[in-house]
């Protein structure tokens, strides 16, 4: 599983470091219990020599005892002996004098060493969490300050989006070398993708414009045809399906000229536009010219509602909109249109929908078979929506359809 | 009535040639600026069709010349440029109207002949055939004195097809007529039937003969 790297990084020093310390503190123990027992033993061993050099000088008047210092007794021990009985360490060894063995033994106090051993491995206990501390807290600020070049790129690379023809803007100098080269790397990568999507844009765009020509000159050429006063009807009726064709492949043509030249972003001119009229005025015409087709349009227009954008577009998406509720109605249907200054609901009777809402507005996709659409219109108007970044909710409910454009 | 198109596709510049002198215009064609300019010159046009986009110039430094050159003749833009910035600027150099290809024949006419009445008029803004009367400024039409109550779209529907008198129309191109939106985005030409229905029950309630003829499955004719 995955974690932060600060997560990752704390903990794996908080797995390791307790370790090494705790490895550090028994081989500071070790060596301390050493050192202390050495110092032990050469105490005694001092004491030892000193004593035993004194009472040898003079038996008579150097006593044979002092308690807590030495004890020199006759005898022979089998081995030197050095040990620690209660408070108290103590050494034997055996002397010779003018032929008699003697056994000396030595003490000194053993509990100052314990105390020692106590509080140096207090000490450092301490010492060792602190500096454990210490290791997290300035590797996680260094680890962050060092990291920050990649939250940076990672944040702008997050807010990219190639569709909005901004240029991706990173430091090639970050102070690491590496984030320099990711840097570099990635805005390589990125203008490379960019060209290509613009290449894609550029030729879609001169596709259509150059289909454009051929198209007008058949249109121009039948338009020609149909005048001929030899025509049969026979002819007429093939002329007519030419006709149809054409016109379609126009209209395809025209939509998707205007598509890819809304995602190259060639409407940059914005200005007021008085939307109330427009709904008003086109809702009129498409009234009147559907009146055979769709029994009842009503509509409630607040007035003076006005959008910052671009006349041609919204005049578009208006006009799209309206023609997909005359177009997919039901015979004596209706139509209601309702602008307030938030929001443009179109509603309208209808079939029920087929397939997934979703994908209503995707390019190409037909509620039914029908060739008086080119399956353009609704993608047109998402793409308008997604340029002013206005929201499009579309429900359809026990016949009646709703498309509503949010603009915010 | 004296044409001039300028227009560099030799196809579609040989199409309009020969549909504007199918109605007696006296009708030239040239197919790029060097030529344009040539005849411009030498020649005073009733109207001049005039492409952008054109080898050798563009045509908005022909109509420059005209309007700086104080020329009266009548210019009509044809671009492929669909911006409204080409529009704006064709019509601040001078232009007297504006079409965005592709156009339909009859439209061209249509609007030809809509700036050709603009210019010769002298006030007469009533076109008459026989007995049916359209008064272009109150935008009404009688037969017999009688008034036929005609819808806008009827209206319009009306005025294009006599504007094209004894010429088929295509359905696609009244459907594209009607609409005033932007051109390319006219609703289908499917419901045109219903409009030309009513519009000549209408004419015959007020006693007009029968004027408009339906060509097959293609389109109308309005016959004078």
């Amino acid at each position: 599983m995955s974690q932060p790297l600060l997560q990752r990084n704390t903990r794996s020093l908080l797995t390791w470091l307790p370790l090494v310390m705790l490895a550090g503190s028994v081989f500071f123990y070790l060596t301390l219990i050493g050192h202390i027992r050495h110092m032990k033993h050469q105490q005694l061993q001092l004491k030892q020599n000193n004593f035993w050099n004194a009472y040898a000088l003079d038996t008579v008047h150097v006593p044979a005892r002092l308690a807590g210092e030495y004890d020199i007794r006759p005898g022979a021990a089998r081995e030197d002996a050095e040990a620690d009985s209660a408070n108290l360490a103590y050494m034997a060894q055996t002397h010779q004098l003018d032929g008699r063995s003697y056994i000396v033994t030595t003490y000194i106090s053993a509990k100052e060493y314990r105390h020692l051993l106590i509080k140096a491995g207090t000490a450092e206990a301490i010492i060792f969490i602190v500096l454990l501390v210490a290791i997290i807290i300035v590797n996680r600020s260094t680890s962050r300050k060092l990291w920050t070049p990649f939250y940076t790129t990672m944040s702008a690379i997050r807010g990219y989006d190639i569709r909005q023809n901004k240029p991706l803007t990173m430091d090639t100098i970050t102070g690491v070398e590496e984030f320099d080269q990711l840097n570099k790397t990635l805005l390589a990568l990125i203008d490379n993708v960019d060209q290509a999507y613009r290449n894609q844009k550029q030729f879609t765009e001169n596709a259509s414009h150059e289909l454009q020509t051929p198209l007008a000159i058949i249109r121009s050429k039948v338009e020609l045809l149909i005048e001929n006063p030899n025509l049969t009807e026979d002819n007429a009726q093939l002329l007519q399906e030419i006709t149809e064709a054409n016109e379609r492949l126009s209209q395809m043509n025209k939509n998707l000229l205007l598509l890819t030249r809304i995602e190259n972003s060639q409407f940059p001119d914005v200005v007021q536009v008085p939307l109330s009229q427009l709904v008003e005025r086109q809702t009129r015409f498409f009234k009147e010219y559907y009146e055979n087709e769709v029994a009842t349009t009503t509509m409630t227009i607040q007035p003076d509602v006005h959008l910052t954008a671009n006349a041609a577009l919204i005049e578009i998406m208006v006009n799209n909109l309206l023609r997909n509720a005359y177009i997919h109605n039901i015979p004596g249907g209706w139509v209601n249109v309702h602008l307030t200054d938030k929001t443009l609901t179109i509603k309208n009777a209808g079939p029920r929908l087929e397939g997934d809402p979703e994908r209503l507005f995707d390019r190409f996709r037909k509620g039914r078979v029908d060739n008086r659409t080119t399956g353009l219109g609704l993608a047109l108007v998402r793409q308008i929506a997604q340029l002013y970044k206005y929201e499009v909710h579309y429900t359809c409910q026990e016949g009646v359809h709703r498309l509503q454009i949010a603009f915010q | 009535m004296k044409l001039l198109v300028v227009e560099d596709e030799p196809s579609l510049l040989n199409s309009i040639t020969r549909y504007f002198r199918q109605e007696q215009f006296l009708c030239e064609g040239v197919g790029n600026y060097a030529d344009a300019l040539q005849r411009i010159e030498d020649t005073p046009y009733d109207c001049i069709i005039l492409d952008i986009n054109l080898p050798g110039g563009s045509g908005l430094q022909l109509l420059q010349y005209l309007r700086e050159d104080k020329k009266k003749d009548g210019v009509i833009i044809i671009s492929a440029r669909n911006s409204l910035d080409d529009k704006i600027t064709g019509l601040d150099y001078g232009a007297d109207d504006y079409l965005t290809k592709p156009f339909h024949l009859p439209e061209l006419s249509a609007r030809v002949k809509a700036l050709l009445r603009r210019k010769y008029s002298d006030g007469n803004t009533g076109i008459e055939l026989g007995e049916l009367r359209i008064d272009l400024a109150a935008r009404t039409a009688t037969n017999k004195g009688q008034p036929v109550g005609l819808s806008k779209i009827e209206y319009d529907l009306l005025i294009f097809l006599v504007t094209n008198k004894n010429r088929v129309v295509s359905r696609q191109a009244i459907a594209e007529h009607l609409y005033d939106g932007p051109s390319d985005q006219a609703p289908g030409p499917e419901f045109v039937y219903s409009h030309i229905k009513n519009l000549k029950r209408k004419l015959k309630e007020k006693g007009c003969p029968e004027l408009i003829q339906t060509v097959y499955g293609l389109g109308y004719k309005f016959v004078v």
